[in-house]
C-alpha cells in the first residue's frame, strides 16, 4: 500500500474517532478520546508489517474505529441514566437558584437589545430642570390636551407673575420635511419659542439656539427617529437647510431618542421668536416655578390666577411634569408594594414551619433556608423589573402613557404571583436539605377525616423528613406539619445520600 | 454490586480476560474475539456496576517507550465474586479463557 493512501486512511480513522467522541459527554470527551486514540495506535502497531502498511491493518483499524460509535452511545446512554436517577439534583435548591438566573439572564438580554429599554434605563436622557410645570386651562382635565392660545401665552408672558418666571411656548403641526422642494410625507413639527430647550435643559448643547447662530435661518432639531428614517442616519444633514413646510429651516441637531416626554410627539422642533408666534394657534406652555410658585404646589399641581386677554376668569394650573420624567424605578416599587399587600389575598403567607417531632433543623439549616428563600425573592424582583420593561417597551421606542400602565400592571402581576410561587415551592422544601419533597400519597378517606387523618404524604427523596398536608383542615390538623425521620428509615433509603 | 448480579455471556468472557490479565480493551478483544463495539460497552457497563475499575498509565512511563498512555482495567473485589458465581453459571468460560494457573496445568 502507498504511504500517502496509509496516511489518508489514518486520517480517515482519527476523523472516525473525533465524529463518535461528539456523541460523549462534553465533560468526559477528553478521556474517552484519549484511549480510543491511544488503542487506535496500538492496533495499528500490532497489525502493520514492519515499516509499511497492508490492507488488512487498515481494515482492522477501520473495523475498530467504527465500534467507537457505539461506545459512545453507551456512554451517553449511562450518563442519562445517572442524571436521571441521580436525587441529589433533581428539586434542589441550586436547580431552582440556577433556572431562576436563567430567567434573569434572558430577561436582562432582552432588555439590552430592546431600544425603548434602553432609554428608560437612562434617565440623563430625559431629566429636564427642576421645577418645570405645564400650564393648562381649567376647563381640561386630559394632561396631554393643548389648551393656552398663542395670545394668552404672550399676554402672561407680558404680565409679572408671582409664581412663574419663565415661559416657553410650542405648537404641534402636521408638516412635510425634506431637503429639497419634493413631496414627502408629513411630520409632527412643533413651532417652538426659542428659548425651550433652554427651559427644559435637555440637551444643554440647544440652549442658546436662534436665528443668528443658525445662519438668519430658523434652526430646527430632529427627532431621531426622523433622522434615522427620512435621512439615513447621515451626520451631513447637521447644518443643511431643509423646508417645512413652505419654511427654510436650518438643521442644528439631533435630540437623542427617548430625550422628549412633554405632551405632543414631535419629530422636528422648529424653533421661532415669540413674534412669529400665531396668536390664534392653540399649543402648549412650559413654565418654571418661582420659589413661591414651588411653596404652594400641592398634589404637582399650582394654581395659578394670571389675567389673559380673551377669558379674564380663565384660571390655569401648572402641572408638574414629575409623572412623566420619573423613569421605571418608581412605577416597579409601587408596583412591588401592591403586590406584596395584595399577596396574602390569593395565597397563606405562612411557610408551614411547624412540625410535630421533637428535632428540629440546626440554626445553620435554618439559616441556609432563609438565605435560599431571600435568594429567591432578590432574583424574582429582578426578573419583574427586566421582565415588565420587556413587556412594555417590546414594541414602543420611548415613554409613552401606555407603556407605563403596562408597566405597571405587569410587574404586578408578575410579583404577585412570583411571590406566591416562592412561598407555595418553600413550604414544600424539606427543612433539612432544601430539596422539594416529592412522591404524593394520600393517606386515609375524607369521609373518616373526624376519625383518622385524612391528607397527602410527601416525602423528602434524601430520608429527611415526611410532610403532612391535611386534606381537609380541621381545628387539631390545620396546616401543613413536618415529620423529622430519625436514624431508624435509614433503610429506606440506601443508596440516596442520607444523612 | 451484590453477588447475585447475573451476567451475559459476553460481560462475563471480558470480566474472565481481565481476571487473565488482559488488562486494556485491545488486548480484551484479542483474547475474546469480540469487536471494539461489542468490549467498550460492555466495559463501562461493568465500571458502571463497579464490577471493573478503570485508571490510567503514568504518562512518563508511556514517554519512555515512546508511545501514548493506555487505560488499564482490573477486577474489584465484587467483581471477583461475580466471576466466580459467573463461572459456575458458564462451566465452559474456563475453558475459552483459561487463567494463567489454568494454562500452566
Amino acid at each position: 500500500m502507498r504511504p500517502a493512501l496509509g496516511l489518508a486512511l489514518g486520517g480517515m480513522n482519527r476523523g472516525i474517532l473525533r465524529c463518535a467522541s461528539l456523541l460523549v459527554p462534553h465533560s468526559e470527551r477528553a478521556d474517552w478520546r484519549r484511549e480510543w486514540t491511544a488503542e487506535l495506535w496500538h492496533i495499528r502497531l500490532a497489525c502493520q508489517p514492519r515499516g509499511g502498511s497492508s490492507w488488512r491493518a487498515e481494515r482492522a483499524a477501520t473495523a475498530f474505529c467504527l465500534g467507537a460509535f457505539q461506545d459512545a452511545l453507551c456512554v451517553r446512554g449511562i450518563r442519562r441514566q445517572n442524571w436521571e436517577i441521580a436525587p441529589a439534583q433533581h428539586g434542589s435548591a441550586g436547580e431552582c437558584l440556577f433556572w431562576l438566573a436563567c430567567l434573569l439572564a434572558l430577561s436582562c438580554i432582552v432588555a439590552c437589545v430592546l431600544p425603548g429599554v434602553y432609554v428608560e434605563n437612562h434617565p440623563s436622557h430625559y431629566q429636564i430642570n427642576p421645577g418645570l410645570v405645564l400650564l393648562q386651562r381649567d376647563l381640561f382635565n386630559d394632561s396631554s390636551a393643548a389648551t393656552i392660545t398663542g395670545q394668552q401665552f404672550l399676554d402672561l408672558k407680558a404680565s409679572r407673575q408671582r409664581s412663574i418666571d419663565g415661559l416657553a411656548f410650542y405648537r404641534m403641526t402636521r408638516e412635510s420635511l425634506s431637503p429639497g422642494f419634493h413631496a414627502k410625507p408629513k411630520w409632527a413639527v412643533a413651532h417652538a419659542s426659542f428659548n425651550l430647550f433652554a427651559l427644559l435643559g435637555v440637551p444643554e448643547s440647544f440652549a442658546g439656539l436662534s436665528s443668528e447662530t443658525s445662519g438668519g435661518l430658523p434652526p430646527v432639531v430632529l427627532s431621531d427617529e426622523l433622522w434615522k428614517r427620512e435621512f439615513g442616519g447621515s451626520p451631513k444633514i447637521i447644518g443643511g437647510i431643509v423646508r417645512i413646510g413652505r419654511t427654510a429651516a436650518r438643521v442644528v441637531g439631533v435630540l437623542p431618542r427617548g430625550s422628549w416626554r412633554l405632551p405632543g410627539g414631535a419629530d422636528a422642533w422648529l424653533l421661532q421668536p415669540n413674534t412669529e408666534i400665531s396668536r390664534s394657534a392653540v399649543g402648549y406652555v412650559v413654565a418654571h416655578t418661582t420659589r413661591v410658585g414651588q411653596a404652594e404646589m400641592y398634589d404637582d399641581r399650582l394654581h395659578i390666577n394670571a389675567f389673559v386677554t380673551d377669558d379674564p376668569d380663565a384660571d390655569l394650573w401648572g402641572v408638574s411634569f414629575n409623572e412623566r420624567t420619573r423613569g421605571p424605578w418608581t412605577i416597579f416599587r409601587f408596583a412591588v408594594l401592591l403586590a406584596f399587600l395584595a399577596l396574602p389575598a390569593i395565597t397563606s403567607v405562612s411557610l408551614g414551619e411547624s412540625c410535630f417531632s421533637s428535632q428540629r433543623p440546626s440554626l445553620m439549616r435554618n439559616l441556609y433556608r432563609w438565605i435560599f428563600l431571600s435568594a429567591k425573592i432578590a432574583l424574582l424582583l429582578s426578573i419583574t423589573y427586566f421582565a415588565s420593561l420587556d413587556f412594555s417597551y417590546w414594541n414602543a421606542t420611548g415613554y409613552s402613557a401606555l407603556s407605563e400602565y403596562s408597566q405597571l400592571a405587569s410587574s404586578f402581576l408578575i410579583c404577585l404571583f412570583g411571590m406566591r410561587w416562592i412561598l407555595l415551592d418553600q413550604r414544600e422544601r424539606c427543612p433539612v436539605c432544601l430539596r422539594r419533597v416529592s412522591h404524593p400519597a394520600q393517606v386515609g378517606q375524607a369521609s373518616r377525616t373526624f376519625l383518622a387523618w385524612n391528607g397527602t404524604e410527601l416525602m423528602c427523596a434524601s430520608g429527611h423528613t415526611l410532610l403532612h398536608v391535611p386534606g381537609l383542615p380541621t381545628s387539631w390538623f390545620g396546616t401543613q406539619r413536618w415529620m423529622y425521620l430519625d436514624t431508624s428509615w435509614k433503610f429506606l433509603f440506601a443508596g440516596t445520600g442520607v444523612g | 454490586m451484590a453477588s447475585e448480579t447475573k451476567l451475559s455471556h459476553t460481560a462475563a468472557m471480558i470480566l474472565q480476560a481481565i481476571d487473565t490479565g488482559c488488562v486494556y480493551g485491545f488486548s480484551i478483544m484479542e483474547m475474546t474475539g469480540l469487536p471494539s463495539g461489542t468490549v467498550y460497552p460492555a466495559m463501562r457497563r461493568l465500571e458502571r456496576d463497579e464490577l471493573i475499575s478503570s485508571r490510567w498509565e503514568r504518562q512518563s512511563i508511556a514517554d519512555a517507550e515512546q508511545r501514548p498512555a493506555r487505560k488499564y482495567y482490573k477486577l474489584t473485589a465484587a467483581g471477583r465474586v461475580t466471576l466466580e458465581a459467573s463461572r459456575k453459571r458458564y462451566p465452559l468460560l474456563e475453558r475459552m479463557i483459561p487463567s494463567p494457573e489454568g494454562r500452566s496445568v
